[in-house]
């Protein structure tokens, strides 16, 4: 029953974190209207992959396992330009926020809100395939009765309470803050999604050198142990890397998480410029904008 | 506040065209076809090792404490079919579409390291469908060829076994190595058995695991070791030589139904040549007898014959190939001729007597060979 318990832990730990990373910004944004739309994608994910899922698990066909790597390293990769997609819009709007740009912050939340459901669908729905075809074999489980499905929904449920306990912390501390942590964490998260899709792919054989591992700590961070399951459910980190994933990891890594960082001096035009170094003028002598 | 509602088709449609292009495909009519794969944390058993090249089906039970993965892989560890997180207590099943050939079931508890392996054959059932006049009658030719080694293994294995039963050590040392010739050109036939090469040709540490040697080791090396490393022949031996013959009698038995395709024929080929390699031009294969060029020869004749039947269809569809063969067969064949003690005869110079420079040199030969010869199969059913 552990064992169930820890993949479904594990499968639903990355989609729960984004989704209430994206929650919780929109909360502490005062843009709780905008919520819906974000469930929305959320069940819409749930339900296509546990329906997608359900029918290749009772009914008559079948996806090859080449289908089934393919569609689940796109789908990373997608979710990778997403999550980047979303960091980069949340630290531009976070700008605005503080020069009380507010007009501005609607303008960018219109443009942003669809973009979000299909933020949260994809975050679900990445690993909602692979985890709904493990719940249904747990649903026709026979051998052990009701554990192996019991183990699985707990595992998905303990995943959601550490999302939610995430976005109780996460309310509370400061919004500039929050940008920071959550901004820096997603682009890891992100570039953990981004080796992890490489590995499907390499598996299925459309990308060379599954078998040239960068290293193998296997031994030391087992993966079904709890916290490599942890480690594998939020950063998808993973004990016995190839060589390519690593490169790709480091590769996406280094770049953005140096832009995320890097001080905002990028405004379109030299107007624009002109006006955020007055604001942040005035912020720094403390006069009236 | 407008929520873009266009876009939520979108996703949705965007999964769905990733999914009708990376293909889905029809299950296989569930029951009888499917094999069973039930994983432990410390075993995979597997309830057959061959089954028709076609559409697969693993029904994997996972009996174990912890979560399991189990693969469908070529020789070369790519992956054919997979499924991970089979959780404790579950099971599922995997479909795959293999093609004929040699592969390996692994399932991994714990989901690391490389797994416990079960070798598994996909028999030509799609070869057949394309199966030409010239492929059959290579088939046919070659269930000859193996026939007629059984048959003629027969009366030298029994010299061999009167001799051990007189407790004639010279003779039966004499006897030893050509006694084993015929099965060695034919060696892959055999294992195809899956049972009886493991009772006459196994060597000590062949062994599976919870066998005892005193008890369980039987076959051509058990007496082997008896005669030249203990150095008696005792009643124990007497009666294990008895047992050699009752299981060669079953092989020569069995020989007649084996299934033999031009697939399995070139992959026969091949893996007398991986025999060479990992077992002869180690010194492993008889390291009581010295007698591993003898082994040898009989390999690479057998590979030869399978070859040289092939050829008529292998050189239409790849001549390149084909000609590329013929010289490294010849030469590896030459080479090995060197070290034989009597023109024409069967004696080989021990393989005590061959320093390491000229195992480098047999090494490179059968290496330059086993390489084209791993593509026999390929264009055998082009």
């Amino acid at each position: 029953m552990f064992g169930n318990f820890l993949i479904g832990l594990r499968e639903g730990l990355e989609a729960s974190l984004v989704v209430c990373i994206l929650v919780a910004y929109l909360v502490k944004t005062g843009n709780r209207r905008r919520l819906a739309p974000v469930w929305a994608g959320v069940g819409l994910a749930v339900a296509l992959s546990l329906a997608f899922g359900a029918l290749l698990q009772f009914g008559s066909s079948t996806l090859t396992f080449q289908a089934k790597e393919a569609l689940g390293g796109t789908l990373s990769v997608l979710s990778v330009a997403l999550v980047t997609w979303m960091v980069f819009w949340m630290r531009r709007t976070a700008r605005h926020l503080k020069g009380e740009l507010q007009g501005r912050l609607d303008a960018a939340l219109a443009v942003g809100a669809g973009a979000l459901v299909v933020t949260s669908f994809f975050a679900v729905g990445r690993e909602g395939l692979e985890t709904s075809l493990f719940v249904w074999t747990a649903v026709q489980a026979t051998d052990d009765g009701i554990r192996p499905l019991a183990g699985a929904l707990l595992g998905l449920a303990a995943s959601a309470v550490l999302g939610l306990l995430f976005y109780k912390g996460a309310l509370r501390i400061d919004l500039a803050k929050f940008f920071r942590w959550t901004g820096a964490m997603l682009v890891v998260v992100a570039a953990g999604v981004l080796a992890y899709g490489i590995h499907d792919l390499q598996e299925a054989d459309f990308l060379p050198g599954l078998r040239r591992l960068a290293f193998d700590i296997s031994a030391t961070v087992p993966p079904d142990s709890w916290y490599g399951t942890l480690l594998k459910g939020v950063f998808n980190f993973q004990p016995d890397p190839t060589v390519l994933q690593m490169t790709v990891w480091a590769v996406y890594v280094v770049p953005v998480m140096g832009l995320f960082l890097a001080p905002q001096r990028t405004p379109r035009t030299p107007a624009s410029r002109k006006e955020t170094e007055t604001a942040r003028a005035d912020r720094a002598t403390g006069a009236p904008s | 506040m407008p929520t873009r509602p266009h876009q939520m088709p979108a996703a949705a449609a965007a999964l769905a065209a990733v999914t009708s292009l990376a293909g889905c495909a029809q299950k296989a009519a569930g029951g009888d076809g499917a094999i069973r794969v039930t994983a432990s944390d410390s075993s995979c058993a597997v309830s057959r090792t061959e089954f028709p090249a076609g559409r697969l089906t693993l029904d994997v039970a996972n009996k174990g404490t912890t979560v399991t993965e189990v693969y469908v892989l070529f020789p070369d560890d790519r992956i054919a079919a997979e499924r991970e997180n089979i959780g404790p207590g579950t099971t599922t099943s995997i479909t795959a579409e293999i093609k004929a050939g040699d592969y390996a079931i692994a399932c991994k508890p714990g989901m690391k390291g490389d797994g416990i392996r079960q070798k598994v054959t996909a028999t030509g059932a799609h070869a057949a469908a394309k199966r030409s006049p010239a492929a059959d009658a290579a088939v046919a030719a070659y269930r000859g060829y193996v026939l007629a080694q059984a048959r003629e293994t027969l009366p030298k294995a029994r010299a061999f076994a009167d001799a051990v039963k007189a407790g004639d050590m010279a003779s039966a040392k004499k006897l030893y190595a050509p006694s084993r010739v015929g099965w060695e050109r034919t060696e892959p036939v055999a294992e195809s058995f899956g049972d009886i090469d493991p009772k006459v040709d196994v060597r000590e540490d062949g062994l599976e695991a919870g066998q005892d040697p005193a008890e369980d080791w039987t076959g051509w090396h058990r007496l082997e070791k008896a005669l030249w490393q203990d150095g008696r022949i005792g009643d124990r031996e007497k009666r294990l030589a008895d047992r050699l013959m009752t299981d060669l009698n079953t092989w020569v038995k069995k020989v007649g139904q084996a299934q033999i395709t031009p697939t399995s024929m070139a992959n026969g080929a091949k893996s007398l040549l991986d025999e060479v390699a990992r077992n002869k031009v180690t010194g492993e294969e008889e390291r009581y007898s010295h007698t591993d060029l003898v082994d040898f020869k009989g390999n690479l004749e057998g590979a030869r014959k399978s070859y040289d039947l092939l050829k008529p269809v292998a050189s239409k569809n790849d001549p390149r190939l084909t000609a590329q063969l013929d010289t490294r067969f010849d030469a590896l064949n030459t080479l090995l001729d060197t070290y034989r003690t009597a023109k024409g005869g069967y004696g080989f110079t021990s393989y005590d007597q061959v320093g390491r420079r000229q195992r480098k040199d047999l090494s490179d030969a059968v290496n330059a060979l086993a390489e084209p010869l791993s593509k026999l199969a390929a264009a055998v059913v082009k």
